[in-house]
């Protein structure tokens, strides 16, 4: 779908063009949730369970409602209306557990919130969180934590392609890897965050909520209360990051709105870090396991997986399937497999429950993938490189084992250029070279394909999918262009990305088009921002609202200018006619007449210069990409230092380069910090052990490497102007390249590890037990 | 209640604060300077970096009192009046060294004293002077160009 309206000349896509959201965010003046000060407003501060199960006996909150400060608290009962928290998941023989808002009989985790106190400040609030007294019965470890789910196996499906049992029973080599995937947190610097305000004039109730998905926050909290949608208004100043954490509803935001509904004054909840660490957005953790059957010749005929994710205390919710589903179905990659088998699912825990991270699943299939590559490699004695270019798939479109239709890419190509820039002949000889002074480096090349772009036609990993998508391009009385995204960026530079695609179209620069988002009232519908697919749904969108505007426009040119239509074009802000510089009209002239000038609205019909568009990519597109790492161990200590990265992306058509890039470096971030640094730990009571982010390990300016980045650039055919879609690929790719080059330096030790992150004391553990 | 004054980015303050009071508190709610971000509030993530009598401290870690009879220079004070853009601010945003920008006011405030020691930073040099200062979105590399560029006459 190569088919861009390129009316104007092109001038701003594809360029490096410096945001628009930055000024803003540099001097101190772009507001978060937390930054917005609303009249009256009061805080919220929960009471939370310091106990993983727990039956609660009583709940005291006298003492809490005397405390200075305190305007009110709520409990159990007086959520008792609330509807438990939506859940869009449809899944045949899930057994679902909702979320209640505040649960009343039991506790499940540790910092399940039990009661909520609102008061002038959080100092307030906190004191008086302070004067509940919960009482409780803890409950044996044997009691399920569900009745329903006696077991703790809330879902489980297995599914098989091909005749996998019989390639692995002629296969020449088999080879098999467990690793466990640990639980993270996702941690972005701005927590989450409501601000409820309720109207008891016309009964709407206006949240600022920092959240990824506006319009789908928007629902549930109405569907939550029992309003219509249309009571509801949730907006979003300016949100700090959210990488998955921010696509789910919170019992904590329930709370606010109906504490703001029943004291009728805006009331704030803002999460601390100790909240957000303890029970917050956390992510990942899977047991996960590979096999593989390969011929003599390195030909790969057969995969198994099992994964099994404890995704927290409830069953219901995105956040409880997508790691597992997406991780079983995202197995294959780009590697050519005809057999596979997937055994996957869930249990529910006291774990605080999962949310969608960034590199979801993906990560979990991609990391074991290539590792069980590397292993392969070495069991057949062939080169891993070599292995690998005997089974990847080749440049172009390709159908899965899964029936999954890659559009095509540069999959080989990538992986070329990756080895190239890394230098993997040289480096053997160098590794060599240093393995005979002692001194450990390995290298590890990851390939990868990412489904982004996810409309009706496709869901990720095997669950349904479906989507509805518009944006709203218009040109007011003075003709200045606005353009309303229901998509939401946390980082990604959205305002931007839009700007630069509108201004070509109407050949105006990207700081004269005005973008909204985050906000439902100035918004038309649409899903919102999570699994790459911003990019995609902008370009589809926007090229067709901006259409109709644009085209309406000429219509009132060719009538004020008495040309034809095919002689008129858009230069710098004018619509003129080719080659007759002084016959031109500026926007403004044209938006005033298609107002007011009654022979042109007559030309018209309707001279609104406003349209709203929808768009739904026929299938979803496939960006991919190469990540390849150089790393060196310290055989005393086990630590792992980073030496060079290097990561090929192709992702279409890129409207910016410099936020693609900027994506790919924060995705190689994460990556890093999930394969050697972020682990988020329970004691065997079900305490949270990493609370702090002095416990918690984020990585640091001092844990990365400078990044090295090269582009290849296949165009979507499913996506508007070539846009694929980026920015989980390098998150979930660069773990695989990182843990690959750690076990290639430690080799053969390697087999010895478990479980990521890889700490020092893992790595050091199994270089001495070699 | 603790009478202080407080002179924040160059406008002296006479205020009762409760003694707990937090000095980043009093900043974005007593003063509306929301440039000021709280990240974890323990001085871990460096979010609420400001200058205090010229020097980086973790706003979060004070009490607003411990601030009385000292100068606090917040991000709204680094551009021009007329909204000129400082120029580690400038190098910031030509280098792609903010993502969602919640970080970013600490992080500039972190740096400012160095740049402004007149010298020029190396790569290393940086890239250690910012490891108080997490950031969730850029992996950093683009930060750590932005002030070596901005470091250089």
């Amino acid at each position: 779908m190569n088919d861009w309206p390129l009316y104007a000349q092109q001038r701003w896509a594809g360029k490096r063009v410096q945001r628009l959201e930055d000024p803003g965010m540099l001097t101190g003046a772009t507001s978060y949730v937390t930054d917005v000060q609303l009249p009256r407003m009061l805080e919220l501060a929960f009471v939370r369970s310091p106990v993983p199960h727990a039956r609660i006996t009583s709940l005291d909150v006298d003492g809490a409602r005397s405390v200075p400060g305190v305007r009110g608290v709520l409990g159990p009962a007086e959520l008792a209306n609330v509807h438990p928290t939506m859940d869009f998941v449809e899944l045949e023989g899930a057994l679902k557990t909702p979320r209640i808002a505040l649960p009343g009989d039991r506790v499940r985790y540790v910092g399940e919130p039990v009661a909520a106190v609102v008061a002038d400040d959080r100092y307030a609030a906190e004191d008086g969180a302070d004067a509940v007294v919960l009482s409780f019965e803890p409950i044996d470890d044997r009691e399920p934590i569900h009745e329903g789910i006696p077991d703790g196996r809330y879902f489980r499906q297995v599914a098989a392609r091909g005749d996998v049992d019989a390639a692995f029973a002629r296969a020449a080599c088999v080879v098999r890897r467990r690793l466990a995937i640990q639980r993270v947190v996702t941690s972005p610097l701005e927590a989450c965050g409501i601000i409820a305000d309720y109207d008891p004039a016309d009964g709407e109730l206006t949240c600022y909520l920092s959240t990824q998905m506006p319009h789908l926050a928007r629902a549930a909290i109405a569907e939550a209360l029992a309003l219509p949608v249309s009571h509801v208004r949730v907006l979003c100043p300016a949100m700090g990051g959210a990488f998955g954490g921010k696509e789910v509803m919170l019992p904590e935001y329930l709370c606010a709105a109906v504490a703001a509904i029943r004291l009728r004054r805006p009331v704030r909840w803002v999460e601390d870090r100790s909240e957000a660490l303890t029970a917050g957005a956390h992510g990942k953790e899977a047991d996960a396991e590979l096999e593989a059957a390969f011929d003599d010749d390195g030909s790969l005929r057969a995969m198994r997986s099992r994964f099994v994710s404890d995704t927290g205390a409830y069953s219901s919710g995105i956040g409880a399937y997508v790691e597992f589903m997406v991780a079983a179905y995202s197995v294959p990659g780009l590697y050519r497999l005809d057999a596979y088998a997937l055994d996957t699912g869930g249990v529910v825990s006291h774990k605080a429950p999962l949310s969608p991270f960034r590199g979801i699943g993906m990560t979990t299939s991609q990391t074991l993938r290539e590792v069980l590559f590397d292993d392969a490699a070495r069991a057949l004695g062939i080169d891993r490189i070599e292995l690998r270019r005997r089974n990847l798939v080749d440049d172009g479109p390709w159908r899965t084992v899964l029936d999954e239709q890659y559009e095509p890419g540069s999959w080989r190509t990538a992986f070329e250029r990756a080895l190239e820039l890394i230098d993997y002949a040289g480096f053997l000889d160098r590794q060599a070279a240093a393995r005979a002074n002692g001194r450990l480096l390995g290298i590890g090349i990851s390939p990868f394909v990412e489904a982004a772009g996810l409309g009706s036609a496709g869901g990720a990993g095997g669950l349904p999918g479906t989507s509805h998508d518009n944006a709203t391009v218009s040109i007011d009385l003075s003709g200045a262009i606005t353009v309303a995204l229901p998509t939401f960026s946390h980082g990604q530079g959205h305002r931007t990305t839009a700007a630069q695609l509108v201004a070509d179209m109407f050949a105006v620069t990207p700081k004269e088009v005005r973008v909204l988002d985050g906000d439902t009232a100035r918004t038309p519908f649409g899903m919102g921002t999570f699994g790459s697919r911003s990019g995609v749904f902008i370009a589809g969108t926007v090229s067709q609202a901006g259409r109709i505007v644009r085209d309406k426009l000429l219509r009132a040119a060719e009538v004020l200018l008495e040309a034809a239509p095919e002689d008129l074009e858009l230069v710098d802000g004018t619509v003129g006619v080719r080659g007759a510089p002084t016959r031109r009209i500026p926007l403004a002239a044209l938006a005033g007449a298609a107002h007011f000038a009654p022979h042109v609205r007559a030309e018209l019909g309707d001279p609104t210069l406003t349209a709203s568009a929808f768009f739904d990519p026929p299938r979803p597109t496939h960006s991919n990409g190469t990540i390849a790492a150089v790393v060196e161990v310290d055989p005393g200590t086990g630590g792992v230092t980073i030496e060079r990265i290097v990561v090929v992306e192709d992702c279409g058509t890129m409207v910016n380069p410099m936020i693609v890039e900027g994506q790919i470096r924060g995705g190689v971030a994460h990556g890093v910090g999930l394969a050697l640094l972020e682990r988020y730990v329970y004691d065997e009571n079900g305490q949270p052990q990493t609370t702090t982010l002095a416990e918690y390990l984020l990585p640091r300016s001092t844990d990365l490497p400078a990044i090295e980045i090269d582009h290849v650039e296949t165009p979507s055919e499913n996506g508007t102007a070539g846009v694929k879609g980026m920015a989980e690929g390098p998150a979930s790719a660069t773990p695989a390249a990182v843990v690959c080059a750690v076990l290639d330096a430690i080799a053969p030790h390697g087999d010895l590890i478990e479980e990521l992150p890889l700490r020092p004391e893992t790595i050091a553990a199994a270089l001495s037990e070699g | 209640m603790t009478a202080i004054s407080i002179e924040v980015n160059g406008t002296v303050h006479e205020l009762d604060v409760p003694p707990r009071l937090l000095l980043t508190d009093i900043l974005r709610d007593r003063l509306g300077l929301t440039g000021t971000k709280i990240g974890c509030a323990m001085g871990a993530c460096g979010a609420c970096t400001v200058l205090l009598n010229g020097a980086p401290v973790r706003a979060c870690l004070m009490f607003a009192v411990q601030a009385s009879g000292r100068s606090v220079r917040t991000v709204e004070d680094l551009a021009a009046d007329d909204g000129e853009l400082h120029p580690l601010q400038r190098a910031l945003r030509e280098h792609h060294g903010l993502q969602c920008g919640y970080c970013t006011p600490g992080m500039l405030m972190a740096i400012a004293p160095l740049l402004e020691s007149g010298q020029p930073l190396e790569p290393d040099a940086v890239r250690e002077a910012i490891a108080g200062n997490l950031c969730r979105c850029t992996g950093y590399e683009t930060i750590i160009d932005a002030v070596v560029e901005a470091s250089r006459p």
